[in-house]
Order: structure tokens, then sequence, then C-alpha cells
């Protein structure tokens, strides 16, 4: 069950709900470790102690050394991180950027930025689907990029990219590869002991630990630029006094994920298939994403003539999302869709419904039930074209 | 509430209507009148939830008055009482257009009534 009785919560992409487990952790880290983890005395020891826990639950999930890990507030920290100071670092070697057009606006915004400053950047478009096929990746490099910027699964539409593959062509082309995985850390496996990726961005609140705290995989041997500056905590990379509970709730929302990944995953398969079967059959709607292999967490849908906004507000209690969380307070369409080939109407329609863990087929029912409903009544509502 | 509960959705069959069309926005007021009252007014609008609050709220205020105070239309007045956001002005202004276009018509039917 949902929960919040009074709401039926289908916005787990925008954030999820503290776990116990994890909640009670901080609360004991709170009043047990509170002090200073670069403090020199027993009680900043403590601290630090915790801290380093906490590197080695995220590394065991990871699968890399935890010294590779810097905190940072989430996921937008660390793409800023990762995509200025690798380009920064490297700028002398060339000024060549790549990314897509349908990554997080924490991702393009940096792009846009170092635009600004002089860097060159290939903005890539995907497919209708929203994958990026390899060889469109590969065409784009060139002799002076030095850094690229790829979602694992889109926030929008739950579309999988094959980080890979991808990651395999920039190694043999010596560029350094970035993945914003705030959508997959935690609800998918992501092995960096075996994927060829040199940065990462994760984020604490997309898998069920605290607001606030987020981490960013930096591979061995992969230099960058400090983007802040105060202290020399972190290798001086990342400096500010740690946040020792939200760390430590990171930590342990790593150990429950790996504990629920394999059956999250499978829950959220059937769900999103019962979702799909209640309302696939309403006239004019379609899938914005992948048919098939997308993040099973999301189902994007548009659906022809029908008022974006008003949708949402008829969809209530039902919580959702028209396009991003982080693009709510914007009129505009959203620019995913827009890049897969919608229309301004159509990506103005979208909902975008994301399932978590305590998501139950008695709320995909009423979701299916609401969501019908809502849109006989604003096709109901409606004038012809002409008087 | 308006928005929630638009009781006053629907076409007034064979009766005078007011129809614009503009920034996306599709709105059509239609009345009975009888001896220059508006006995029943109904309107049907594609818009965000702003627009279809505002011509619920216009067919409430309006329904059972004299023609005559539809030239009372207030676009802040409506915006105020909703809380539109000022960014939807020209949202309100289609409303508004709207309003008028129906005022023109039912003057027409009256007109031609009287020839």
């Amino acid at each position: 069950m949902s929960v919040d009785a009074d709401l039926i919560y289908l916005d787990y992409a925008a954030t999820t709900p503290l776990d116990a487990r994890v909640a009670e952790h901080m609360r004991r880290v709170q009043s047990e470790a509170y002090f200073n983890p670069s403090s020199n005395h027993a009680g900043g020891r403590r601290s630090a102690a915790v801290v380093k826990k906490a590197a080695e639950q995220l590394g065991e999930l990871l699968k890399v050394d935890p010294a590779t890990l810097i905190w940072t507030s989430g996921a937008t920290e660390s793409d800023n991180l990762a995509i200025l100071g690798v380009a920064k670092q490297r700028e002398h070697r060339g000024k060549h950027l790549v990314t897509m057009r349908t990554e997080h606006k924490a991702v393009v915004d940096v792009f846009q930025h170092l635009e600004k400053q002089g860097f060159d950047v290939t903005w890539l478009a995907p497919d209708p689907d929203g994958r990026l096929p390899p060889e469109r990746f590969e065409a784009a490099l060139r002799d002076d990029t030095q850094l690229a910027s790829v979602m694992h699964i889109n926030n929008e539409t739950g579309t999988v990219q094959d980080i890979a593959a991808l990651g395999a062509i920039c190694k043999r082309h010596g560029v350094l590869f970035h993945v914003d995985a705030a959508q997959s850390v935690g609800k998918v496996a992501v092995d960096l002991a075996t994927l060829p990726v040199d940065l990462l961005s994760l984020t604490a609140h997309k898998f069920y630990g605290p607001k606030g705290v987020g981490a960013l995989f930096v591979r061995d041997g992969t230099a960058l630029q400090a983007i802040m500056f105060g202290g020399g905590q972190q290798r001086r990379l990342r400096p500010g006094t740690l946040p020792v509970d939200l760390i430590a709730g990171l930590g342990e929302a790593a150990v429950v994920a790996a504990e629920n990944i394999e059956n999250d995953l499978a829950r959220l398969a059937v769900l999103k298939e019962q979702l799909l079967r209640g309302i696939r059959g309403i006239d004019g709607l379609h899938i914005n994403g992948q048919e098939e292999g997308g993040y099973p967490g999301i189902l994007n849908v548009g659906i022809d003539d029908i008022e974006g906004e008003s949708l949402l507000l008829a969809l209530e209690p039902v919580c959702v999302a028209t396009g991003s969380a982080c693009n709510s307070l914007s009129q505009e369409p959203s620019y995913v869709l827009r890049a897969l080939g919608r229309s301004d109407l159509e990506a103005q329609s979208a909902i975008r419904f994301s399932l978590g863990r305590h998501t139950s087929s008695a709320d995909i029912e009423q979701v299916i039930t609401i969501y019908r409903t809502a849109v006989e009544k604003l096709r109901n509502l409606a004038p012809e074209c002409v008087v | 509430m308006f928005f929630a509960d638009p009781r006053h959705r629907g076409d007034v069959e064979g009766g005078a209507v007011g129809y614009f069309e503009d920034q996306g926005l599709r709105i059509r007021l239609s009345a009975e009148v009888r001896e220059r009252t508006i006995t029943r007014l109904r309107f049907r609008a594609w818009g965000c939830p702003h627009i279809i609050a505002a011509a619920e709220a216009v067919c409430r205020q309006f329904e059972g008055r004299p023609v005559r105070e539809l030239e009372q239309f207030e676009t802040g007045q409506i915006m105020q009482d909703l809380a539109v956001p000022v960014e939807k002005t020209g949202r309100i202004l289609v409303l508004e257009d709207t309003v008028r276009s129906l005022g023109q018509a039912i003057q027409d039917r009256l007109t031609t009534t009287q020839e």
C-alpha cells in the first residue's frame, strides 16, 4: 500500500520515502556520532569511522574501492563537479565535449555554461524511443574530445542507455566517460568493476535514502579540478564538513538497496505491465520512450488533445509528474520529449508514472480508474474546434 | 472547487454561442436567454485548470442575471477570486473575448427577434 493513506504516490523518480531502517540508523548516528569527522579527537574519530563504513557500504553496492568516492550534496553537485572539474582539468588538451539533448538539467545547464566559456559541445539527439545508438555516439567523438556525459536511466522516460557500449567507445578514443546514474544506483545493478565508466553521479534520495547527500565516483587516475574551495576535506576536491548522519543514511540505503534490487525490479515489471494494460486501450494514448527494455519503474505516456496541467490536477490524489520534477516551475513542454520528436502539445500532455517499493497492485488499479475518468472528464469538457 | 465540480459544463442546445480560440486555448459559452435574462449558461473549455475554473465561475456569476451584466465581466476580479497566476493573464483575456463574443451573439439574436 502507499506510504501515505491520503495520496497515491507514483512519483518515485522525483524522490523516495526514507526507508525505516535508514531513518533509525541516521537517528542513532545523530545522537551518538554528531562529531566533526575532521576533528582530531575520539569523537571525531568515531564520526570518521561512520563515514568510512558508509563508503564501504556504497563501495560494495557499486563494486568499487571506497577511496574512489567523493561525498557531495547530491547528483546535481556531483554532475557539476564531474563535468566542470574534468573540462577545466583537460582544456589544454582540447575543448570538445559530448552529451545528449535528453540529459537532466543538472547536466544540460553545466554544458551550456561551458559553451559560454568557449567549449565546443556536441548535443546528440536520441532515436524516437530515447536510445542513443553507439555508432552515432562514436561518430561524434573527435581528436579534441575530452569528456562525454550520458545518463544511465532517463528520469522522464525510463529509457536505459547502453553505457557499457558507450563507455567502451570512450575508452578506445581516450575520452573520459561520465554517467549521471541518479535514477539507476540502488534500483538496478551498477557494477563499476566491469563498466568502463570514469565518473558516476548518484544521490541518496532516489533510493530510499535522505535528501541532501550523494556521491561522485572518480576512477583512479582520473584527474579533475575542484569547483568549491574552503578546506582540505576529501582531497581538497570537495571541501566542507561532512554531514555524517546523511552519509550514514546513504550507506545504509545502499545496503538495503542491495538486498532489494532483484525483488524490486521483478515487482515493478509486473506493476508496470498492469498499469499499461489498464490504460493502453484509451484512444489517442502513446508511450514516450522504450516500449520494451526500459526501466520498469517509469512509464511515460502522452494522450492526444488533453491539456497536461488539467490532467495532472484531475488525477489527484495520484501524485505523478508532467515532465521532470526539476522543471515543474516552468510551463514549458518537456525538452526531453521534444527531443524524442513529440510536438509541444504532445509533450505537454505527458504524464510520468514512476513506481516504487511501496506501490501496490491495488494502487495501480485505482490509478487506472482515476486516469481513465480524468481523460474522459477533460475530453467531455472540450469544445469542438469550430462553432 | 470550480475545476473539480464544473456543473455548468456542456451546451445549451439552440442557444446563443460565444467562442474564442487563442494561445492554444478553446472556450465556448452557450446561453439560453428569456426576456433579456440569461436563464441557462454552459461552457466547454480546453486549457489549463485555471481556465476551466474561470469558465465555470463565469457561468455561476452570470446565469440568472440580466444580459447587460455580461459587460461587467472583469478580468482582474476573476484572477483575484481564483488566484490565477499573473503569467496566465493572457489566458483569462481569451475568456474575456469569449464572454464578449457571447454578448454579441445574444445581441444579434435580440436584434433579429425585434426585426
